[in-house]
């Protein structure tokens, strides 16, 4: 009895301690918890360092590493409005400067990795520092064909992976982003996704990329390409809308950063027939709503390219990144439902992936490719600032 | 047969007795009689009924008029107190609707008020009619059900018509050939549904139009049956051999767990 009173005694006295940095962990699977905490007590040897998750032994831990209980997180994939609301909570409560939020998978992580990511937020005054995972060749597609040409182009922030589950950011920016994840919770949307770069962009925050090396990305649980692309571009085309009055301000872009590894190449060309069937069979079919969203030009590109043969496929820039315009303000418009639309969406994503692989399997960089993708984006935005003010003009 | 005789015989003999001229004064004097009491009805039915068009058409344009004033005010009070400010601080900056919430509030309000208008209309109308009900009017409840009709058709026309671009999108991205069909026999079968609904609650046609219709929508199903079942049966074979085999899905649309496509990952 007179132990048990003790402990909470000791644990109560920890959990109204203060530290450095909170590492939030509650997104981490049970299995892997032990390997992150091993790698942050390497990465931070010295430092005061509470972290959230499932209980833990005391006696193998080092003594400036905490741990305290947190609800945890069941989703495996990406965090979630909840998980940004608690680390928030428990950050002002134990007036951390820093809170650092590693998902599944973490355990992957370098710990340099780790200290890396905390210490832009820690010492360098970076409001969000997100991390740049080397990943393997032809991953990320989504990534790198919408979500980082749009955020670039829109909100002139060069991260190149905006939907991350690995965050480092300040007292402020958590702050923010649980202000968010409230609204979300109140709208009951639990499994909504966060922009933490569009967030800090329109709050005027400091945004930075950490290289961090390789890392396991988690994956949904549904792998389905109609389910992960309706539900990834469907977010950030609402984000896009609500921030509407930000981004058709020019801004200037960011500094480019040299990264030091891009992907190994890799040969994903096996696929590239099936793509381009499935674009053609789209271009054939789905005309009628097509032509509610796209323009007369685009439509003829898309007829002209569609007689391409597979191996020489390709989705000119200019194209892709007007293509995506008019999806956003139909999305705004709601021209066409809205799952309608998403799911109109997705043969011609398939037509920009077969072209990718296509441009890589020639010997072209991907990362070159991307980079040019996401410069067509930045040089049409224009048009999207016009489509949106006067969308009537287009019409005819 | 001698008595049928002896009738016919008399009747001759009587016809040969009568007048062989007509009274054309008398003739004139029946018709213009009918027509007389026909003008007189219809004059009647219509002195009976016109106070209570006059009335819909008075009830309508005064709502419609209180309508576009109330809409007015509330677009310059809901303004001055800035209340889509207001509400998009409350609800966050995801307002769903394309239209501001002050311009809905409006619109709401003036149509409201014309609703108002109209059912006053109607039931003063109604009333009218009622006055007169020895009159033969049947064209009252026939236009009620017409207007109910076109709700109907107006309904299935739009339901035909989303039902068949998600059907036509998802048999796109799974790669059916015969997507286009499929979308077509999809909205078709709305679409007739929605006309034996209309024609029944018209009350036309009676055991004819859903004779009709059962054989109709039948056939489109049988069709589309064959069609599909026909069509897909490359499909059908080799989602169950993926599943015997427990090789992962073997989808038209190349997915990450794909094995020829173990290189790809969308996200």
């Amino acid at each position: 009895m007179t132990t048990e009173e003790s402990t909470t005694a000791s644990t109560s006295t920890i959990d109204q301690a203060t530290a450095d940095l909170l590492v939030v962990g509650s997104a981490i699977p049970p299995e892997q918890f032990e390997a992150v905490l091993t790698n942050l007590a390497e990465a931070f040897p010295v430092e005061n360092v509470m972290v959230t998750g499932q209980d833990h032994p005391a006696a193998n831990l080092p003594a400036h590493l905490r741990i305290i209980s947190a609800p945890q997180s069941n989703n495996a994939w990406m965090l979630r409005p909840a998980d940004f609301v608690n680390a928030y909570e428990i950050g002002r409560e134990h007036q951390v400067r820093a809170i650092l939020m590693l998902g599944s998978g973490a355990e992957s992580l370098k710990p340099q990795a780790i200290r890396d990511l905390a210490d832009a937020a820690l010492s360098r005054s970076i409001d969000l520092a997100i991390p740049h995972y080397t990943l393997p060749a032809n991953a990320g597609l989504i990534n790198s064909a919408i979500l980082y040409p749009l955020t670039r182009a829109l909100f002139a922030a060069r991260t190149r992976l905006p939907l991350t589950i690995d965050l480092g950011v300040s007292i402020r920016m958590a702050e923010r982003l649980a202000t968010v994840g409230k609204r979300f919770a109140a709208a009951n949307q639990v499994d909504a996704l966060l922009w933490p770069v569009n967030e800090a962009t329109v709050a005027g925050f400091a945004v930075d990329e950490v290289e961090v090396g390789t890392r396991d990305v988690p994956q949904p649980s549904d792998v389905d390409i109609n389910t992960i692309l309706a539900l990834v571009t469907g977010s950030l085309f609402a984000d896009i809308e609500a921030k509407a009055a930000f981004w058709q301000r020019p801004r200037r872009l960011s500094p480019a950063r040299i990264h030091l590894a891009g992907p190994a190449r890799a040969d994903g060309t096996a696929d590239v027939p099936r793509m381009v069937e499935a674009f053609r069979l789209a271009n054939s079919n789905l005309q009628e709503i097509w032509s509610l969203v796209l323009p007369p030009n685009s439509l003829l590109a898309l007829k002209r390219i569609s007689v391409h043969d597979a191996k020489v496929f390709r989705m000119p820039e200019n194209l892709w990144a007007r293509i995506i315009f008019d999806f956003v303000t139909a999305y705004r418009l709601r021209t066409i439902n809205r799952g309608h639309l998403l799911g109109a969406l997705i043969p011609l994503y398939l037509a920009w992936v077969a072209g990718h692989l296509n441009v890589t399997a020639s010997g072209t960089s991907s990362e070159r490719h991307i980079e040019a993708v996401a410069a067509a984006f930045e040089a049409d935005k224009p048009y999207l600032v016009a489509r949106w003010r006067w969308p009537d003009r287009f019409n005819s | 047969m001698q008595s049928l005789m002896t009738t016919t015989s008399l009747t001759s003999r009587f016809a040969l007795a009568a007048p062989a001229y007509i009274d054309d004064g008398s003739i004139w004097h029946h018709i213009s009689d009918a027509l007389h009491q026909s003008l007189y009805r219809v004059l009647t039915l219509l002195i009976a009924v016109l106070p209570g068009i006059v009335a819909f058409f008075v009830a309508l344009a005064i709502f419609t008029l209180c309508g576009m004033l109330i809409s007015w005010l509330l677009r310059r009070c809901l303004s001055w107190i800035k209340f889509d400010l207001r509400l998009a601080r409350l609800s966050g900056e995801g307002w769903g609707p394309t239209s501001p919430p002050t311009e809905i509030v409006a619109r709401a309000s003036f149509w409201t008020c014309v609703l108002f208008g109209l059912i006053i209309g109607v039931s003063a109308f109604d009333a009218s009619y009622a006055t007169g009900a020895a009159l033969p009017i049947s064209l009252l409840p026939y236009v009620t059900h017409a207007v109910g009709a076109v709700f109907l058709l107006i309904a299935g026309i739009l339901i035909a018509r989303f039902l068949a671009r998600s059907v036509l999108i998802s048999a796109v991205n799974a790669q059916l050939q015969y997507a286009r069909f499929l979308s077509l026999g999809v909205k078709w079968l709305v679409l007739v549904l929605t006309a034996a609904m209309v024609l029944d609650h018209l009350q036309v046609g009676g055991k004819i139009v859903e004779l009709a219709f059962g054989i109709l929508f039948g056939g489109i199903v049988l069709t589309l049956a064959l069609a599909v079942g026909l069509g897909s049966r490359d499909l059908v074979s080799r989602s169950l051999e993926s599943h015997v085999e427990r090789t992962g899905e073997r989808g038209p649309i190349p997915h990450t767990t794909s094995p020829s496509s173990e290189q790809i990952r969308h996200f």
